[in-house]
């Protein structure tokens, strides 16, 4: 019965999956379907979180916990 | 066991479609993108040599096929040799704006219920297939770079070259 429930979530699951033909990446290329729409924005909240929490490479970037860099 | 065989065949039917050189050209009537109501037809293209080129403004080596493709055509039209562009953008407005920057004097084709990208079977941005006089795809170029421009106008001349 478990096994059951289980392949029909992963069946469901898979009804999320779609194949993106290389001719229909222009629906990628839009700008609400990027993962930081915004990069410039999402830099500058990092860094201040960085500074802030004293975290200054915690986000893979290199550098002390200072904020000046 | 069974069901393994038959997503096997499955996949198998999907990769056997790609139009690779030898293939007839599909007789496709494509809407123009300047004016949907009248269309372009391959067929009618018979007996010359056609370039059908797949292009999308977020495709960013189009910005070097589109241009090497408008001077190509502009070099070898009047010796029977065209260009069909089909764009793949999904808003209209997106191709109108990159036509402003990079405007080409070839017939331009829409292609919004993907019937034609169907038909070649797609595999990259950009696409082009060459077409002889006889409606027989004689070259693929998947990608687009200073090279396959060199390469294309070698192709195109030897193909003008041959009799209908």
């Amino acid at each position: 019965m478990r096994l059951f429930l289980a392949l029909i979530a992963f069946a469901l699951c898979l009804c999320g999956c779609a194949n993106v033909a290389p001719y229909q990446r222009g629906y990628l290329a839009r700008e609400d379907m990027a993962l930081d729409a915004n990069p410039g924005t999402l830099r500058a909240l990092e860094k201040t979180y960085a500074a802030k929490e004293a975290a200054s490479g915690g986000a893979s970037v290199g550098g002390g916990g200072c904020g000046c860099n | 066991m069974r069901l393994a065989l038959a997503i096997a065949a499955l996949g198998l039917s999907a990769g056997a479609n790609a139009l690779e050189a030898g293939a007839p050209v599909p007789a496709l009537a494509l809407a123009r993108l300047d004016a949907p109501s009248r269309s372009i037809s391959l067929a009618s293209l018979r007996g010359r040599v056609v370039y059908v080129d797949f292009w999308a403004s977020w495709c960013v080596p189009c910005r070097i096929s589109m241009p090497a493709l408008d001077a190509l055509y502009r070099r070898h039209g009047e010796r029977g040799f065209s260009v069909v562009g089909i764009n793949k953008d999904v808003a209209g407005a997106d191709a109108e704006r990159f036509l402003k920057r990079v405007a080409v004097s070839f017939p331009l084709a829409t292609d919004a219920q993907d019937a034609a990208a169907r038909a070649f079977d797609v595999k990259a941005m950009p696409s082009g297939y060459l077409v002889d006089r006889k409606g027989v795809v004689r070259q693929v170029h998947r990608g687009f770079t200073s090279e396959t421009a060199a390469a294309l106008e070698r192709e195109v001349e030897n193909l003008l070259e041959e009799a209908s």
